[in-house]
């Protein structure tokens, strides 16, 4: 019956159902279309899942290997850190960020921008330079892995975040709206067939009175008839004296 | 004469330094440390050696750089130990040693001090074995004209500044060109010096400074290459005692690509051969590494890969050389080789080490034994 | 979107290793007021230290991304897990000393849940 989930509180007339009805058509067509998108998005979050497992891995190896051409510098020149560190002045390696559209997500995709910087270039003149610059060149591919990984979890990042949100609302459509309008619908269907019902039973004992008055109106009308027939003919009688038959006559004697 | 009277006052000391020569780690023994396994392995092993128990007290696990910490120290307490027995001019001497290590000292202080840094932090960082008195005063300047003043008066360096270097070449771009100008006034003193203290050590040790200043030039200009140092500029860092001098020098100052720095150093036979071995076939323990850092990293130009080796060969030679010291008695190289010899001892074990705790077995054995 | 177009600076929290070579590669930015993107951490940094810098890192607004030491990561291991935000990215890397572990970094830990599901 209508009152076994929760429904919308409206008026139960013909109009509201029409509206209901088209509301219901809306959602479900609101719900197929974030499933779709949905899975669009899954499908999307799956392949980049992956390439994220895949390059996390392949930074570890990266990133060592850059270690090692480090301990090649300083294996050739010595601790250079503390210079760099203090002569590290306004960065030549920054990124970018691009926009990638996804089912209508805005993904943002770091890009490499990388402009010839002419820090540390005199780093190990005396001793080592090939070495820097080597290491310079293995840690900047590093690095530019390391970009591409951070626009691969940050995508990550939002798509789940997305994905989470559209999933919430398609399960909300699924389990909370549709079936409120739906025993919406069936509230104001049953409450309709119930004003229906009431209608033709208040018809049915219209008729039935209008019958009973019909035919107690017949029945006085013939027993009124009746009377009149009598009153007619009785006078007819008595005062025709035609019917010779009818009429009793003294003088003849049978 | 001077086999005659050496005796009295380096004997002793020449005694000690070819006993520690002795203790340098054999062919046999860097065997046993490529084959470790673990940090820990390598520990056990080198207790078994001259190091002792150098590192006992170091809790695990142990870090490359706690290594060579520490080995440098054992390095420094023999030298401190050399230093403090020696007399003129042997004091004199391995004083002179001490100023390739201040320079960079100085350097590094500069370097700080014109980025405010805390002095104490500073020291810390310094090489043990550049540190003199002065040196924690430089932080009390605090900008370029001030240091220059303090370095020009109170260090041991100072004739070089003196020489070399203006208050207003004092920032950040001009450091390695200072470091490379004082080095370069350095090892002409030092020449010079030594020459004052007649044959043999004059000969042995003009044989080292000369290569030093040769490798110095011929680094220099491969580094510059592509940088915004001037041909002049780089003119101006090659050191004026090596064999390369003039000719080669003034080639190497025109010198634009690498195939220029080899002509230049065509005159030198020995020379000769660190480029022709470079410029052929890569080596083949350096292979393996080399592919798979090529398939990860894509390819770095070859030209920086046959640089690397130009590097290692210069090593090669520059033990070679340090090695050929300990053949003459009676003269101070020694003292100078053997630190030398001992800290390529110190790189390859932190080479080794370095290999070991990143896993890359296959480089393992790139690095340059002593004996 | 214009707040993520001014964001385009690598900051890094790591050991002298780390720091050094990725300074080497370019990253390396101080600013007028003396300000880098960049924390040199050692045996003796203090963990407040640390947790400050990240803090620092992650609300300024011209760092696209924050790359931690793993083994630095652990330290401060309950603000790492508890930051969320996709800027600045936050990315774990290995160190000299100690490989990488991926069964520890907040981020494949997810990957792994969700793959396992």
């Amino acid at each position: 019956m209508s009152g076994t989930g929760p429904r919308e509180n409206i008026f139960p007339t013909r109009m509201a159902l029409t509206n209901t009805k088209l509301r219901l058509k809306g959602a479900q067509t609101g719900h197929s279309l974030l499933a779709k998108k949905r899975d669009a998005l899954t499908t999307r979050f799956r392949a980049i899942l992956r390439r994220v497992d895949e390059a996390k891995r392949k930074m570890g190896r990266v990133m060592q290997l850059a270690s090692f051409s480090l301990a090649e510098v300083t294996y050739a020149t010595g601790d250079i850190s503390y210079l760099v560190q203090e002569q590290a002045k306004s960065a030549s390696f920054k990124v970018k960020a691009r926009q990638e559209n996804v089912s209508g997500v805005v993904l943002p995709a770091f890009e490499v921008d990388r402009v010839p910087g002419s820090d540390f270039n005199l780093t190990g003149l005396g001793r080592g330079g090939q070495q820097v610059l080597k290491a310079k060149e293995v840690y900047a591919k590093a690095v530019e892995t390391l970009v591409e990984l951070a626009s691969l979890q940050t995508a990550f990042m939002i798509l789940d975040e997305v994905i989470r949100a559209t999933n919430r609302r398609v399960n909300a459509i699924e389990h909370v709206v549709i079936p409120r309008l739906e025993n919406t619908i069936k509230y104001i269907t049953s409450e309709l067939d119930e004003m229906d019902r009431e209608e033709f039973f208040r018809l049915k004992k219209v008729q039935g009175k209008k019958k009973r008055d019909a035919e107690a109106s017949e029945a006085l009308r013939k027993a009124l008839g009746a009377q009149e027939e009598e009153a007619s003919a009785a006078p007819d009688v008595a005062g025709g004296g035609g019917d010779l038959l009818g009429s009793k006559d003294e003088d003849v004697i049978f | 004469m001077e086999a005659l009277l050496f005796n009295v006052s380096g004997g002793f000391l020449e005694g000690i330094v070819r006993g520690y020569k002795a203790g340098l780690l054999t062919q046999n023994q860097y065997n046993n440390l490529t084959q470790c396994e673990t940090i820990e392995d390598l520990r056990t092993q080198l207790s078994a050696t001259d190091y002792g128990n150098f590192l006992a007290n170091e809790p695990m696990p142990i870090s490359t750089s706690t290594i060579s910490e520490k080995a440098t120290q054992v390095l420094v307490d023999q030298f401190n130990f050399l230093r403090s027995n020696a007399v003129e001019p042997l004091s004199k001497f391995l004083e002179y040693m001490t100023y390739a290590y201040m320079i960079d000292n100085i350097v590094l202080v500069i370097t700080g001090t014109l980025h405010g840094r805390n002095v104490d932090e500073l020291l810390q960082r310094c090489h043990p074995l550049g540190m003199f008195d002065t040196l924690g005063t430089l932080g009390a300047a605090t900008n370029g004209e001030e240091l220059y003043h303090f370095v020009l008066r109170d260090t041991p360096l100072a004739s070089y500044f003196r020489d070399s270097v203006s208050a207003a070449d004092l920032d950040d771009l001009n450091i390695e060109i200072i470091r490379n100008t004082l080095y370069k006034a350095y090892l002409e003193d030092f020449d010079a010096f030594c020459e004052t203290l007649g044959a043999p050590t004059a000969d042995i040790m003009h044989n080292i400074l000369s290569f030093e200043a040769d490798r110095r030039a011929i680094n220099i200009t491969i580094n510059s290459f592509g940088t915004q140092l001037s041909k002049e500029q780089r003119a101006k860092l090659f050191p004026t005692i090596g064999r390369l001098f003039p000719e080669g020098n003034n080639a190497l100052a025109r010198a634009d690509d690498i195939e220029q720095v080899r002509q230049a150093c065509e005159a030198i036979s020995e020379y000769r051969t660190f480029f022709e071995a470079s410029t052929g076939a890569p080596r083949a323990n350096g292979n393996g590494a080399g592919e798979s850092s090529a398939n990860l990293l894509g390819d770095l130009s070859d030209e920086l890969g046959a640089a690397a080796d130009l590097e290692d060969r210069f090593f090669v030679h520059e033990v070679h050389l340090n090695k050929l010291a300990f053949l003459q008695q009676f003269q101070y190289a020694v003292f100078f080789s053997y630190i030398k010899l001992k800290e390529q001892e110190i790189r390859s074990l932190t080479w080794i080490a370095e290999c070991i705790a990143q896993n890359a077995r296959d480089r393992i054995h790139d690095f340059i034994p002593t004996f | 979107m214009a707040t993520q177009q001014d964001r385009n600076l690598l900051a890094v929290i790591g050991d002298e290793d780390s720091v050094t070579g990725l300074l080497l590669a370019g990253i390396g930015n101080v600013g007028q007021d003396q300000k880098k993107n960049f924390l040199v951490v050692d045996s003796k940094t203090q963990i407040p230290v640390i947790e400050q810098a990240f803090e620092e890192f992650t609300t300024r607004k011209d760092i696209a991304i924050l790359l931690i030491n793993q083994h630095i990561a652990e330290k401060i291991r309950p603000m790492v897990d508890k930051y969320q935000a996709a800027f600045p990215a936050l990315l774990e890397i290995p160190s000299k000393d100690h490989p990488y572990d991926p069964s520890k970094d907040s981020i494949l830990k997810r990957v792994q849940k969700l793959f396992g599901e």
